[in-house]
């Protein structure tokens, strides 16, 4: 640890290129974001609420571009609430087109529709609320970040062992 | 160079580049396998009535009440790499401006789990076991893709957000498909031809009316 006060250029080389680890991730996140044109094209499922095809821990890749048409009756979409920011994944019931057009979603586990999840006074949502349509699937990978926001000592005792990792690696 | 933790993270490397490497197979093997899913519906009785719908309705409606016959197969959509398939039965009708089918609305639906994902099924402990008692060790089952329903009730009362349902013209009831794989892209009935998988043949219904709301009959003299 002493040792990089002495020879400074090889510690700042070190912090540069983790620095550029760090924005590539960021970058390459960032421009899926804007191909997919969706704010977050990745998502972790947390609840049982479409099993048993989505089980708590999988990775859904979504699609928020309309390239062939609008999201439709039975697809897997991801939205929000008016309001408020937890994006919840079920399954489009009903579709009526017109003016603006309204979308009824419910969960595959589920016995009654949404109703009930949406705004006061919302009875259904619009297409403003959806923020992209299931395309891809891979189980299990994201149960990372559920124990993660479960069990926040475990970031601390994560971050711990990096550094600890990074200390030692000089030695 | 060659510490233990050195060791471990080129270990660990390796490991999700494999991992990566074989999901995009099996993803990809997906396309191999060739699909022609068949189906045939047609609308019963329909009933429409003016009423309280679902249990939070605060006012009454006109709901629809569709029942069907349906015959299909989808045994050609289970691979190895299926984990379930969603059918769903949906009634759609166009607007008064044009033709296009722009009102669509499910009034039924069913899981078909794969063998591999019964497991993961929401029934009791004794059934489950059945179930994959049933099918370990063999090949899929072909019986599993297959439905075969009768004057079936539908799941879900329809009710429009315009509120008038009653003498619609034009209906049509359509029976879609959802593939779910175990790793890789989710599919949905086709628009489009693609190499070995077909379009699903028939699973249209003939378009039919939505009835009016029965009027009571006036009460009889004594």
């Amino acid at each position: 640890m002493l040792s990089s006060l002495q020879k400074p250029r090889p510690a700042a080389a070190q912090l540069l290129s983790f620095g550029l680890i760090l924005s590539t991730a960021f970058m390459m996140w960032k421009g899926l974001s804007v191909i997919t044109d969706s704010p977050s094209p990745i998502v972790v499922v947390l609840t049982s609420s479409m099993e048993p095809a989505f089980q708590r821990g999988d990775l859904l890749f979504l699609n928020n571009r309309d390239i062939v048409s609008e999201p439709g009756v039975g697809d897997i979409v991801v939205y929000n609430v008016d309001g408020i920011d937890i994006p919840i994944v079920h399954r489009i019931i009903q579709k009526w087109e017109g003016a603006g057009t309204k979308f009824l979603t419910k969960g595959d586990n589920n016995m009654a529709d949404d109703t009930g999840l949406y705004a006061k006074g919302q009875n259904y949502l619009g297409r403003e609320n959806i923020i992209g349509s299931v395309i891809a699937y891979v189980p299990f990978v994201g149960y990372v970040t559920i124990l993660l926001s479960e069990y926040p000592w475990l970031k601390t005792v994560m971050l711990g062992l990096m550094g600890l990792m990074v200390i030692l690696q000089r030695e | 160079m060659h510490s233990t933790i050195v060791r471990g993270q080129n270990v660990f490397g390796f490991f999700t580049t494999v991992c990566f490497v074989v999901a995009a197979l099996i993803a990809a093997s997906d396309l191999l396998a060739p699909r022609t899913p068949k189906a045939t519906v047609a609308a019963n009785t329909v009933q429409v009535v003016r009423g309280r719908p679902h249990y939070y309705s605060t006012k009454k409606e006109e709901y629809a009440i569709i029942r069907f016959t349906m015959n299909a197969d989808f045994s050609s959509l289970f691979t190895w790499n299926t984990k379930q398939v969603f059918v769903y039965v949906s009634a759609s009708w166009p607007n008064s401006t044009s033709e296009e089918l722009v009102n669509e609305a499910v009034i039924w639906d069913t899981i078909i789990t794969n063998p591999s994902a019964d497991h993961l099924q929401n029934i009791g402990p004794a059934a489950m076991k059945k179930l994959v008692k049933s099918a370990k060790g063999k090949s899929i089952d072909p019986k599993r893709g297959k439905i075969d329903l009768k004057n079936q009730k539908p799941k879900y009362q329809i009710t429009a957000p315009t509120g008038k349902l009653q003498d619609t013209d034009g209906v049509v009831l359509r029976v879609h498909y959802n593939v779910q794989p175990w790793v890789g892209v989710l599919t949905w009935t086709p628009q489009i031809e693609f190499g070995s998988w077909k379009k699903l043949k028939g699973g249209v219904s003939k378009a039919f009316k939505l009835p009016s709301i029965k009027k009571k009959d006036p009460p009889k003299k004594a």
